[in-house]
């Protein structure tokens, strides 16, 4: 999992490094760090640090090392991860259509961003394509967003084309 | 070493000219001839206990559109009149009912005769029967040529990749539709496309096996039984083809970087075959008539082959590979 937790630190020589190398110690990654001295309370500086751990026993002991060492954990939060896929669909399809569709998706999972791209009606036969581009927050999501879009192409005879 | 060649086609010739070519070298590596016992194709038969020379019997079938001179009603019967050790069955796939190539198989394995087969019918419709009889029997069954052609898959799974856990296979297994859409990808509509490849002899006269995406169902259902351990059949397969992609279609993931393949996907619980988007420069963007698969496996992550899924020689040398480990079994 990523975490992005704000810490406050006494302002003095070694707190920085104090606060970074417990992350270590529980085999975390990090991935960044952003070191406020413009923002100081109580004479601790706030940091600022974005880091991945295995799973919440390491951040559960994580946090027990911070109290430890003095240092206030003002927030602590997940950080999401997006996860795109794109889908092409073939068919007797028009806007109205493409927008019921997302709507119905939207109301099953939460999707961060959609893009939709259509051709022209094509010369050679009635069938139109759409290009729609999703970001969901975890593969669950974008595992039933695959389904929901089968599903509902193969009801209206739609060809539906996904990305790998 | 006996070999009975069921089937004479494309295969069947490409894998005679191949034990012609290595006679030396199986001569040296086994100290024992590998003869060719008997051949037939569709409508005839040859039988010699003492061996056929195995360019005779391409070069008769070329001028004469016959493997030999005798003809048969029932393959099976002419199965019993031959001394052979192993079945090389190529005869030409029936996905709806395995065919003749599936009595062959059956037949060979239930005398206690050991098979090598390219085969998708008989492996797509009746896998578990088959594999169950040649445990049995202490039958060794072999179908490397089956799925990919030259492009070793099954056995690369099976043998090299031993103790990984393979937690997905996704592929281009059929280089017909491959040429297509990669034909498309250059502006050709579909129709144009179909017709130049069976122009160059890619696709068959009647191109539904290929195109309706039935040819990559069978190598699906094939990669699952035995590479997955499942037990399903080429029914199981979920399948698109590719008739519905249009070239607005193909235009439209180009203006996103991506080309339109006909992807076959296995894995513990998916068991599908259809078109599927593919960014530019993917290992599975490839273009022309190559199959190339991609294993996702728990210790040594993707790993990526490619080769010839189709032609004489390529598929013959998948099912000489199969020869070689049968024989090095024996030997052991």
């Amino acid at each position: 999992m990523i975490v992005n937790a704000e810490l406050f630190v006494k302002d003095l020589p070694g707190q920085l490094v104090g606060s970074i190398e417990p992350i270590s110690l529980i085999d975390g990654n990090i991935m960044g760090v952003m070191h406020d001295r413009e923002r100081i309370v109580n004479h601790r500086i706030c940091v600022n640090i974005t880091f991945e751990v295995e799973g919440q026993s390491q951040l559960e002991a994580l946090k027990k090392i911070w109290k430890s060492k003095d240092i206030i954990i003002s927030k602590l939060g997940s950080v999401y991860q997006t996860y795109t896929m794109d889908y092409l669909l073939i068919g007797d399809i028009d806007a109205r259509y493409i927008e019921e569709l997302i709507n119905k998706a939207n109301s099953l999972v939460t999707m961060d961003a959609v893009d939709v791209r259509y051709s022209s009606k094509a010369n050679t036969s009635s069938k139109r394509t759409g290009l729609i581009s999703v970001k969901t927050r975890s593969e669950e999501d974008l595992e039933k967003l695959d389904r929901f879009m089968d599903e509902e192409c193969r009801k209206t005879n739609t060809i539906y084309v996904r990305g790998v | 070493m006996r070999i009975f060649i069921c089937g004479f086609g494309t295969v069947g010739q490409g894998f005679a000219e191949v034990i012609a070519k290595r006679r030396e070298f199986l001569e040296d590596r086994y100290g024992c001839p590998v003869l060719i016992t008997g051949a037939m194709d569709s409508r005839t038969y040859v039988i010699d206990r003492d061996g056929l020379d195995p360019i005779a019997l391409v070069d008769r079938k070329r001028v004469t559109g016959r493997v030999g001179e005798d003809e048969y009603s029932d393959s099976v019967a002419v199965l019993d009149q031959a001394a052979y050790d192993i079945l090389v069955e190529v005869s030409p796939t029936d996905v709806k009912t395995g065919g003749a190539g599936l009595r062959n198989i059956t037949h060979a394995l239930e005398n206690g005769k050991d098979v090598i087969t390219v085969n998708k019918g008989p492996l797509a419709l009746k896998f578990h029967d088959l594999i169950t009889l040649a445990r049995r029997n202490k039958c060794k069954f072999r179908f490397e040529g089956s799925v990919g052609g030259a492009m070793p898959i099954i056995n690369l799974c099976r043998e090299n990749l031993r103790g990984e856990k393979i937690e997905s296979i996704r592929g281009i297994f059929n280089g017909t539709c491959n040429f297509i859409l990669s034909k498309m990808d250059k502006g050709q509509p579909f129709d144009q496309a179909l017709k130049e490849a069976q122009q160059m002899g890619y696709a068959e006269t009647d191109p539904t096996n290929d195109i309706e995406g039935y040819d990559s169902a069978c190598k699906v259902a094939i990669l699952a039984n035995s590479v997955f351990g499942r037990n399903v059949t080429f029914d199981d397969v979920r399948i698109t083809g590719i008739t519905g992609i249009t070239d607005e279609a193909i235009a439209l993931a180009a203006s996103r970087n991506m080309v339109i393949r006909l992807i076959g996907e296995v894995s513990e619980n998916k068991l599908e075959v259809g078109p599927r988007l593919v960014p530019k420069g993917h290992p599975l963007s490839i273009s022309g008539t190559l199959n190339t698969a991609q294993i996702i496996s728990d210790l040594a992550g993707p790993i990526t082959v490619s080769g010839r899924g189709a032609g004489r020689i390529e598929t013959a040398s998948a099912i000489l590979s199969d020869l070689i480990s049968i024989m090095d079994e024996r030997t052991e």
